[in-house]
């Protein structure tokens, strides 16, 4: 832009429809997939309209049941079980994935010879299309795969185990799977963290005599809190979404054994078609995701600031 | 900083593992898909860790030909599902990265559109389960179902905020005397972008969308959705691809998997150092 002096009437206008026009195709796209399907989704929700009704959705006010399926959603014992197995899924992958990823992460703090070539290696399982992933330990967990080999290898006896047909281990399995796939990120994360801090003050403190658990937790960790927060952030979402790679390995079964809140609204909605009540069930969970959203938020943004 | 042998040996210990634990998964499937339909399910004492007998029969077998008399040729081969797949991702990071990099602008440099970072945080937050039921239901009614441009439009809105944050953080950080210099010249603020700044952006809009493609080509919940025969996806193809007739495909799936899995490793390899910036969505660079 001209120098402030020369600055004219003109060129702010032009400035401010240059920029509105180049946001609008993001705006309305928004629009497109967050509003206006939001708006049906509230809706239908009202409704027991499903798709096999034959008549169009805007005509779901001929089934309408008010608030009925937000007072089934409370009862509906299968939607809190698999709720609860997604916040185990949750609690168990993402301390795992950190303390893994932030173990690695301090191990590559400094220049060693290969660091390079390990640092492309150990990112890969991040870049593997989850549903890959998936099959890949579909067939490492067969009970005559190599999982159980190495165990038969290990301790000399002939392991036959059938993981992912046994409720606990099907849900070990799957949990196995994500942390493969996602410490890699904590790692990539805390490492860009970790690398911001300032070697003259580990120096400093090492001559004064700091041991480097004090020095980790005096000078890395503070200096990293914020790489914390949002590495941690950003698996507990991710890993609330739990699919591809658990619905690849399992199906959400046996039974139900592994079957998280993704997995049973796939279900809900692809095979029991009750639509207006799936639509309750995600009205729910955006909503409340949403809130999440926003608090995490202003935590970010308050943290880029300071950064 | 800490030099001592025994710490050296730790980490390399350590490393030397955490390679491993990495590598058996994707070795596993790669050895898988090199091997003999003999070898497929061999266990125990006749697990196998590299194919005895290596052979191209499962890359040959997924795209049609009759390779053993053991399983019928497939009547739908993975041709299609990978075009389908290359589509939807090309054209769907395409509309990411337009609306996104014209948007990341407007915003950048004249602060329009003040409620995007909001809205497309929360856009990618969301899980895609949760929105899926009214858009299936416009996806029918636009007649988008079960094809490679209704799956396109889908990608692109989900990944639009990832190509609207990487290219906000690269527009952010661009000096801004080149296009002062210009516009002092006479020329329009649009043709500034069109001419200068875009062309000065190219290395951070190449890397932008591969960082992109990689998420687009990733997808399979979409996919599973979306698509029902014509139009099927690697991924939903890959899980449709065993029958009772045949059993577990173990190497033909494994071969396809394969050749899912090369492009985003090579693509993320190569733009490993903006890895960071496109995961947290600009507030952390390397």
């Amino acid at each position: 832009m001209p120098p402030s002096g020369t600055r004219t009437v003109a060129t702010d206008r032009e400035e401010r429809r240059l920029g509105f026009r180049l946001t609008l195709p993001t705006q309305v796209l928004i629009l497109f997939i967050a509003v206006f399907p939001l708006l049906m989704q509230l809706y239908i929700s009202l409704t027991d309209w499903s798709p096999l009704e034959g008549t169009g959705w805007w005509r779901a006010y001929e089934l309408w049941n008010g608030f009925a399926n937000y007072t089934d959603l409370l009862g509906d014992s299968r939607l809190w079980g698999a709720l609860w197995r997604t916040f185990v899924v949750m609690l168990v992958c993402v301390p795992a994935e950190f303390l893994l990823g932030l173990g690695l992460a301090v191990l590559f703090m400094d220049d060693f010879p290969g660091k390079r070539v390990f640092y492309s290696i150990l990112l890969m399982p991040m870049m593997v299309v989850p549903a890959v992933a998936g099959y890949m330990f579909f067939m490492l967990f067969q009970s005559g795969g190599p999982v159980n080999g190495i165990l038969s290898g290990l301790t000399g006896l002939d392991v036959t185990i059938a993981w992912l047909s046994d409720p606990t281990l099907a849900l070990v399995a799957v949990m196995i799977a994500d942390i493969w796939q996602w410490t890699p990120l904590m790692f990539l994360i805390l490492l860009a963290g970790l690398v911001g801090v300032p070697e003259d003050q580990l120096k400093a403190a090492t001559l004064l005599g700091a041991s480097w658990g004090q020095r980790f937790v005096t000078i890395m960790l503070p200096r990293i809190r914020t790489v914390l927060i949002i590495a941690l952030a950003i698996r507990v979402i991710e890993s609330f979404k739990i699919f591809d790679t658990l619905y690849i390995m399992t199906g959400g079964g046996p039974g139900v054994a592994t079957e998280t809140i993704s997995v049973y609204i796939y279900k809900v909605t692809t095979q029991d078609l009750i639509w207006g009540y799936v639509a309750a069930i995600a009205l729910v969970i955006l909503i409340a995701l949403s809130v999440l959203t926003v608090l995490a938020m202003k935590r970010m943004a308050a943290a880029g600031g300071r950064a | 900083m800490r030099r001592s042998l025994p710490f050296e040996l730790f980490r390399y210990a350590m490393i030397a593992l955490a390679l491993a634990l990495t590598l058996i998964p994707i070795l596993w499937m790669a050895s898988m898909a090199f091997k003999p339909i003999a070898e497929w399910s061999a266990s125990g004492a006749d697990l196998t860790w590299w194919p005895k007998a290596p052979t191209l029969d499962n890359f040959r077998y997924i795209f049609g030909e009759q390779t053993t008399a053991l399983i019928a040729t497939l009547d739908r081969t993975a041709t299609k599902p990978i075009l389908a797949s290359l589509l939807a991702a090309v054209f769907g990071t395409l509309i990411a990265m337009s609306a996104g990099t014209a948007a990341a602008y407007g915003l950048s440099r004249f602060g329009s559109g003040q409620n995007l970072p909001l809205a497309l945080t929360q856009l990618r937050l969301f899980p895609p389960m949760a929105v899926m039921i009214p858009v299936m239901i416009m996806w029918a009614f636009l007649g988008l179902i079960d094809s490679w441009w209704g799956l396109a439009l889908i990608y692109g809105i989900v990944t639009l905020p990832f190509a609207f944050w990487l290219m906000k953080t690269f527009f952010d950080e661009m000096p801004k005397e080149i296009e002062e210099a210009a516009l002092v010249e006479g020329c329009s603020r649009f043709r500034v972008f069109m001419k200068i700044t875009l062309p000065m952006m190219r290395a951070p809009l190449a890397s932008s969308a591969m960082f992109v493609f990689i998420l687009n080509w990733s997808d399979y919940l979409i996919g599973l959705l979306l698509t029902t025969k014509e139009w099927v996806t690697i991924p939903v193809y890959m899980a449709s691809l065993s029958s009772s007739m045949t059993g577990q495909l173990y190497g033909a799936k494994a071969a396809l998997g394969l050749i899912a899995a090369i492009p985003p490793v090579i693509l993320g390899i190569a733009i490993q150092k903006h890895l960071v910036r496109g995961l947290t969505f600009g507030a952390l660079k390397q």
